[in-house]
């Protein structure tokens, strides 16, 4: 009979989920488990009152639908979150946000990070989360098959190629973060009020943590506009709107270079129709005047900083 | 399910006079004849915001027991690495990490510490936080000892009330009669969760024919945070925050009957900041305050409890880290949740976020977290500091492990 409340839900999954349609549903999946009731559907007008204070982030990478249903054997609950998000991208980058340092749990079928409390999953469009409130370390294996059970519905999506904007040397593996508006980026760096990269919803920034040769590590965030027109608007608008505690220290007419609140530095420059983008520098990149790199390594030239703790 | 919606920071940064920098084109991109000491040294124009009625609370003579209190600047640690067993906190471990902290604090002993906050007559509120009730939520444990200390110094059990802005969290969190005999739970306003989620269309649960909230007359229309921001006029918003214009009044709870207030939040994060002592009250007091997330932000932490209310009755914080959150808050994500086995101590609820926010910010960098260190994050602690509320300088914090 348990075995019917998962085949159940998987169901109704695939009744209100179009894109993850399958044509046959297998009949053994897990058993012991009953549903406390029928899922709970958020769409986007109505993710915040599932989800207090994060439902902006999903919505800003673009976000259809949440599908919630509850599990109960005895005393012991499972929560199952799938969110259907607008693309493969969508969900790849709400993924990033979330999966911290990713530690995947074996026997799960698809990009994954977790532990007994809660597994985090990626395939296709969706993003995943199976919840075990209360930490019970003996429903691990039962988040296990509810997972892979899941996951046989659900469309592996198109490969994705956008982070191979960022160039692989130096790049610190896991610290890959893609942007599509003022929430992911906010996450990162301040760079101003809003969309101040004019993303507008549609545009996917990406972003990395590299460490140089010295073992320095910073952050260079790439967006590719679909015209230099695009990229110069964007450009312009990060220029006008830049926040105040960057302070500008050198510029031309495609790019600057500014000193953050840390007396860190940072350069932006438009390139055709990408702007590269380089933060938490202790100097100017390579190729950058050897004069400037002398003066921003000496910590008494740069004074006037905010004191920051 | 949850139904309190509270925004993750929005800044308000549009009002900027960033430096005007001219005549650079042409000249190598990293070439330049400007001074960088001279341009970094200008400093950064304050941001405008919405005006408030900050002004009507600096009025206000100051009390002894004022913001922030009788050991401004002073954070004591507690660590205990047996204060959880088996994702359980110990009850006596959290009892004798209390005990240490407030002798720290104080350099007495429970009656003579008692006798430096309270009178036995006072009614006390203790205002816990039950978002994610029973994982991140205040731990009961903590509760407890509270408790136990008060009532062992004299003060009735019927002078305690714990109290949070929502009644249904304090019931989902465990905060019930049953499990409080003789101690008083109230929640400053009632929110129908099922009409909240769209569940129902049936809005009489909170909804009068005429139009009000069934919990207005729980908000004092005297004493009240006013900022320039009108709230939404929906019903949704009405459910959730009582009144919606320029208005945030405080809890009849808090101005009429409570005399102190001990704050117990729990150590988590709402974005790049955190969500600990000034936000559990400057939030948790006041009604109508989502319309102030976006202009305000954090800034309302330090307003709110500029008013007498809160400033010269909260008179002892005791931050609950026997568990943290350093990601995904102010609501539980299970990942990021990790058993942390601290309390913090300290009359100065400021000096108490700044240290946990460097505390947080040094968790969220060894765990991997992006870290956006921007000074908007901890101005509103600053902010307190220049109105005398607290002592935020790193250098000034009296930062005492225990």
């Amino acid at each position: 009979m348990k075995r019917v409340v998962i085949f159940g839900l998987l169901l109704c999954s695939v009744q209100v989920l179009p894109a993850f349609q399958a044509a046959v549903l297998p009949e053994h999946l897990i058993s012991g488990w009953a549903s406390a009731g029928p899922p709970s559907e958020f769409k986007e007008g109505d993710l915040f009152d599932y989800i207090d204070g994060g439902a902006e982030i999903f919505l800003e990478f673009g976000f259809d639908r949440l599908l919630v249903q509850d599990y109960r054997k005895g005393h012991s609950e499972i929560v199952l979150e799938l969110y259907q998000m607008e693309s493969s991208e969508s969900a790849l980058g709400i993924y990033l946000m979330k999966c911290g340092i990713e530690t995947p749990i074996e026997g799960v079928p698809a990009r994954n990070s977790g532990d007994r409390t809660q597994f985090t999953i990626l395939k296709g469009r969706a993003f995943i989360h199976i919840n075990n409130p209360e930490g019970k370390e003996s429903l691990l294996l039962v988040m296990v098959d509810l997972a892979r059970a899941l996951l046989k519905f659900i469309p592996q999506g198109e490969p994705l190629t956008l982070l191979d904007e960022l160039p692989l040397e130096g790049r610190i593996p896991g610290s890959e973060r893609l942007i599509r508006g003022p929430y992911a980026l906010e996450s990162i760096f301040t760079f101003g009020e809003g969309d101040v990269f004019e993303l507008q919803g549609k545009i996917f920034a990406v972003a990395a943590d590299y460490r140089d040769q010295d073992g320095e590590p910073s952050t260079r965030l790439i967006i590719s506009y679909p015209d230099e027109l695009r990229a110069e608007a964007g450009y312009r608008n990060l220029r006008g709107k830049l926040d105040p505690f960057l302070k500008i220290v050198q510029e031309r007419e495609r790019g600057f270079v500014f000193e953050d609140y840390r007396q860190r530095i940072g350069t932006v420059e438009r390139i055709g129709s990408r702007l590269e983008i380089r933060l938490n520098l202790i100097a100017p990149p390579s190729g950058a005047s050897s004069f400037w790199a002398q003066l921003l390594r000496k910590p008494a030239a740069v004074s006037g900083g905010t004191g920051l703790m | 399910m949850r139904g309190y919606r509270s925004l993750v920071l929005r800044d308000n940064l549009d009002r900027r006079d960033f430096l005007k920098i001219s005549g650079a084109a042409g000249i190598g991109f990293w070439l330049g004849n400007r001074s960088l000491s001279a341009l970094a040294q200008q400093t950064p124009a304050p941001p405008s915001r919405p005006k408030t009625n900050i002004e009507d609370a600096l009025k206000v003579p100051r009390t002894k027991y004022s913001l922030p209190g009788i050991f401004p600047g002073k954070v004591v640690e507690v660590q205990d690495a047996g204060a959880v067993k088996d994702d359980k906190p110990i009850a006596k471990a959290v009892h004798r990490m209390f005990e240490k902290g407030l002798h720290s604090l104080t350099k007495k002993g429970g009656k003579d510490s008692f006798a430096l906050f309270f009178r036995k007559d006072d009614v006390v509120g203790i205002k816990v936080n039950p978002v994610g009730p029973g994982t991140i939520s205040t731990h009961h444990e903590v509760v407890d000892a509270l408790i136990d200390w008060l009532v062992a110094n004299g003060l009735p059990r019927r002078n305690i009330i714990i109290w949070d802005r929502f009644d249904y969290m304090l019931k989902d969190a465990g905060f019930t009669p049953e499990r409080y005999p003789g101690v008083g739970i109230e929640g400053l306003q009632t929110m129908d969760e099922a009409a909240a989620m769209g569940k129902t269309q049936d809005n009489s649960r909170w909804l009068r024919p005429d139009g009000t909230h069934v919990s207005d007359a729980n908000f004092d229309l005297e004493a009240y945070y006013w900022a320039d921001v009108e709230g939404p006029k929906d019903n949704a918003y009405l459910n959730q925050h009582v009144f919606n214009g320029k208005f945030s009044y405080f809890g009849k709870l808090v101005t009429k009957r409570l005399t102190k207030i001990i704050n117990v939040p729990v150590f988590k994060n709402t974005g790049n900041g955190i969500s600990m002592a000034t936000k559990n009250l400057g939030y948790g007091a006041v009604c109508n305050t989502n319309r102030l997330h976006g202009p305000l932000f954090f800034d309302v932490n330090t307003e709110v409890m500029a008013f007498p209310a809160l400033r010269d009755k909260l008179v002892l914080n005791v931050t609950d880290g026997l568990r943290g959150q350093y990601e995904g808050g102010p609501d539980y994500e299970a990942k990021f949740a990790y058993w942390l086995n601290t309390l913090y101590l300290s009359t100065d609820p400021f000096a108490l976020d700044m240290v946990c926010h460097r505390a947080i910010v040094a968790k969220r960098k060894s765990m991997g977290i992006k870290v956006n260190e921007h000074p908007k994050f901890t101005e509103y602690l600053r902010y307190a500091e220049r109105l005398g509320l607290g002592v935020v300088d790193p250098g000034k914090i009296q930062h005492v492990l225990v």
